[in-house]
């Protein structure tokens, strides 16, 4: 089986980075000050290492629609692994596309796992990171959540 | 195997998961509203699998600023809440690869992972 679906262009913002890394208590002066980043062999603001979260998030086709397409209530819905490759540096200024396929999906326990790999691109087409996220779907029975 | 130094977290505070929420945009309902929390079974509000992992990666560019990051993996073992203490443990298993942990005061663990560094 296979279930694509496609985020929208999303345009990576100094401001949204230097709020992405005050939210984490980031204090790598590359995240706030472009010279900083220039001098640390950037050729601007970078984003940090989790950042496509917030290109999943905050995009006009978000995480919301991704969940509503498959069928899935967020508030069931719990993170069990993540993992990135990081190819390229995502950098102030870039517009990323990116796409999610559910790779596979299977129940064990009385939860659904969903294996979702993300392929974000820059506006030069290259690839600049893939995500792979396992999310756990905790399932109702007798009244009672499963699991914790 | 060679240990990396232990990186303390402060609590956070509630305001913290909601902050975090707005940055990221992840608005998710068992993060920020008690009730729905308490009606999933979840106690309070659980703190943001990325959240972790962010501060994950930062310890990791703490431990080798002159490298970069090119592979990492997390598991999210264990539900983190406001109000609870952390600490960051990392090794470096080979040259360029390492495994980390985050655990709270009472050594309960809320993530592992692994990482790789060129």
């Amino acid at each position: 089986m296979e279930q694509e679906f496609h985020y929208a262009p999303f345009r990576v913002e100094a401001g949204k980075i230097r709020e992405f890394a005050l939210a984490l208590g980031l204090k790598d002066a590359v995240y706030f000050d472009r010279q900083a980043a220039i001098a640390a062999g950037f050729r601007d603001i970078p984003a940090p290492p989790t950042y496509t979260t917030v290109i999943d998030f905050w995009n006009e086709r978000d995480f919301y629609q991704l969940f509503a397409n498959w069928g899935l209530n967020p508030n069931d819905i719990l993170h069990g692994e993540q993992s990135f490759e990081y190819q390229k540096d995502i950098i102030n200024g870039d517009v990323i596309t990116a796409t999610a396929v559910l790779i596979d999906h299977f129940d064990k326990k009385n939860k659904r796992f969903y294996l979702i790999e993300t392929t974000y691109r820059n506006q030069h087409n290259e690839v600049v990171r893939i995500g792979r996220a396992t999310l756990i779907e905790r399932r109702e029975q007798h009244g009672t959540l499963a699991g914790h | 195997m060679a240990h990396l130094p232990d990186i303390n977290k402060q609590a956070l505070a509630p305001i913290d998961l909601v902050r975090y929420a707005g940055a990221s945009g992840d608005f998710n309902e068992i993060h920020t509203v008690p009730e729905v929390a308490r009606s999933k079974g979840l106690g309070e509000p659980i703190a943001h699998g990325m959240l972790l992992m962010g501060w994950a990666a930062d310890a990791v560019g703490q431990w080798f600023p002159d490298k970069r990051l090119t592979k990492f993996t997390v598991r999210f073992v264990g539900m983190a809440h406001a109000g609870e203490a952390f600490v960051i443990e990392g090794a470096l298993i080979t040259e360029g690869a390492g495994e980390l942990q985050i655990k709270d005061s009472s050594g309960s663990g809320k993530l592992v992972g692994s990482f790789e560094v060129e």
